[in-house]
């Protein structure tokens, strides 16, 4: 190759000829051309690497980065109200700190421990200064929550308000919880509520918020809710999906179903019919008995809902806060002498001789 | 790197994918578990802990984690964590009241390191039943929009009473741990 031949040493010889002596010296300017070519390219790249391979400059790149995102930081506090360029802004901040991060992780082979350390530091404070801020500034998903730990722990006669507001609230984000409620029988003191289901298509039902009140549902359900009842009575017809209770105190429950779930429930008798174990849940108190609900046509609704042999399962109560093999102190099983009588809830009076619990 | 390769290279030879099934009581994972695999339903008992259903699903073995919903046993699930290839969160439709608990705790297993890498198939269970709500409606209230956008994720309307939906959730789920775990190396 001609770049061995190095043009400081290629001796000077004098050609006669005229003609040769131009390619010559045009040969040796192509030769020296090249030579500072490369060491211009060997320069450049050496200066570079350089700049690249000092701890200075690399704290110089550093900080300079590091001071723009502080100071778009500091803008958001006067940045857009809007939400929407709001989170473009943050995402802007955050991706210029990602970029921090990438400079410190391609540099990070020659910098002093301690440099890495500091560069990290400053990161993660920025993140957090990023994270705080947005929440600050975009506090929308902490919304949501602040708005069902209200909702819960306002007792029931405040219940109805915020679902009320919560219908007439425009903003689509909003709304999406109570755009609409499952049937059922909510909030109400002091009555007798009936309902029939025969016939109609009913899938799921749910009775919440109430007071002493007596429920009687006849006919087939596929899923019943049971949420806050005090001082209730309630009769059920078969289940052919699944009970949830949650919060009751005070109450009895005549119900046969595939699955029944009992939560939170306080001094309550539970008269049940049930194809699988039921299981309580942070409950007390609580004692059960086999199922005696009658009306007319509940054999061809049990049957219809597989729930006209009786399991026994009545009693086999697993209860999830106590696991181990003794009989739990949560729950026991009903006296038979306290018990109440066959309830028949097609007549229009209950006759039963024991509406008191314990 | 060199353990993840030895790891994938044994998954790959027994082409098993670890599932792991969770979601608040009552939303019929277990139901879910055993209509895939064919078997009754009829009885089921609320899971006191965990039910683990190894199954053969197209060509890869599936590891079925499903891991009682009950809230005392929610804290638990954390066990359960460690290299999960894919996580079903199953959600009932019809019980618009928790919906709220339902997604704190989705937010909260989101959160999670060592899930970060699987993939999140939600299933919006039950709905065969009258006044659940659609896998769109869930997807809002869930604000599924706003998940990470390195997850990959689904949601898909199912019903384990019926068994709808069940298949198009699975095969989506599979096929994209597959794509993941089997073809990049």
């Amino acid at each position: 190759m001609d770049d061995k031949e190095n043009p400081t040493i290629v001796p000077q010889t004098e050609y006669s000829d005229p003609d040769l002596q131009r390619k010559h010296s045009l040969m040796l300017e192509r030769l020296s051309n090249r030579h500072q070519n490369r060491l211009d390219n060997s320069l450049r790249s050496e200066s570079e690497s350089s700049s690249f391979e000092s701890t200075s400059s690399f704290l110089s790149r550093f900080s300079e980065m590091k001071r723009s995102i502080e100071s778009q930081l500091a803008d958001s506090q006067i940045a857009p109200s809007d939400p929407a360029q709001l989170k473009i802004y943050f995402e802007k901040i955050s991706a210029s700190i990602s970029d921090l991060e990438k400079l410190v992780a391609e540099n990070s082979y020659f910098l002093p421990s301690y440099d890495v350390q500091s560069s990290l530091k400053t990161i993660s404070d920025l993140k957090q200064t990023l994270e705080s801020l947005n929440s600050q500034l975009n506090p929308k998903k902490k919304f949501a929550f602040k708005n069902k730990a209200s909702k819960k722990e306002s007792g029931f006669p405040e219940f109805k308000e915020p679902l009320v507001s919560k219908r007439t609230d425009t903003s689509p984000e909003k709304t999406r919880l109570t755009m609409r409620d499952s049937p059922g029988f909510r909030s109400i003191v002091g009555q007798v509520l009936f309902k029939e289901f025969r016939g109609s298509e009913v899938g799921e039902f749910t009775i919440s918020d109430l007071d002493s009140c007596e429920v009687r549902l006849i006919g087939s359900l596929r899923v019943l809710f049971v949420h806050r009842l005090k001082n209730c009575q309630v009769y059920v017809g078969p289940v052919m999906g699944s009970i949830h209770i949650e919060e009751v105190e005070g109450c009895i429950f005549v119900m046969a179903s595939h699955q029944i779930r009992i939560h939170n429930a306080k001094r309550s008798d539970f008269y049940l019919r049930v194809r699988s174990r039921p299981i309580i849940e942070d409950s007390n108190s609580v004692r059960f008995s086999p199922y005696c609900l009658t009306y007319e046509g509940i054999e061809k609704d049990l049957q219809h809902a597989s729930l006209d042999n009786e399991t026994g399962n009545w009693a086999n109560v697993d209860d999830f806060k106590w696991l181990r093999a003794t009989q739990s102190p949560n729950w026991s099983l009903l006296p038979e002498n306290q018990r109440i009588k066959i309830v028949d809830i097609s007549t229009q009076e209950i006759k039963n001789d024991n509406t008191q619990v314990i | 790197m060199g353990l993840l390769s030895i790891i994938r290279k044994i998954k790959r030879k027994e082409k098993e994918m670890r599932i792991l099934m969770v979601g608040l009581d009552n939303s019929g994972k277990t139901t879910i578990v055993l209509k895939i695999n064919g078997e009754d339903t009829s009885v089921i008992s609320p899971t006191l802990g965990f039910n683990i259903k190894t199954i053969t699903y197209q060509k890869y073995t599936l590891n079925i984690w499903d891991v009682g919903g009950q809230k005392t046993i929610r804290s638990y699930w954390r066990n359960y964590f460690e290299q999960t290839d894919g996580l079903i969160w199953v959600v009932d439709s019809s019980d618009l009241r928790r919906l709220d608990d339902c997604k704190m705790e989705l937010d909260n297993l989101l959160k999670e390191e060592r899930l970060s890498g699987s993939s999140l198939l939600i299933l919006a269970n039950k709905q065969d039943i009258k006044g659940a709500l659609t896998p769109e409606e869930i997807a809002k209230v869930l604000n599924l929009e706003a998940m990470d956008k390195s997850r990959h994720w689904k949601i898909v309307g199912c019903s384990a009473f019926t068994g709808q939906g069940l298949l198009e959730g699975f095969d989506w789920l599979v096929q994209d741990i597959a794509s993941r775990i089997y073809m990049l190396d």
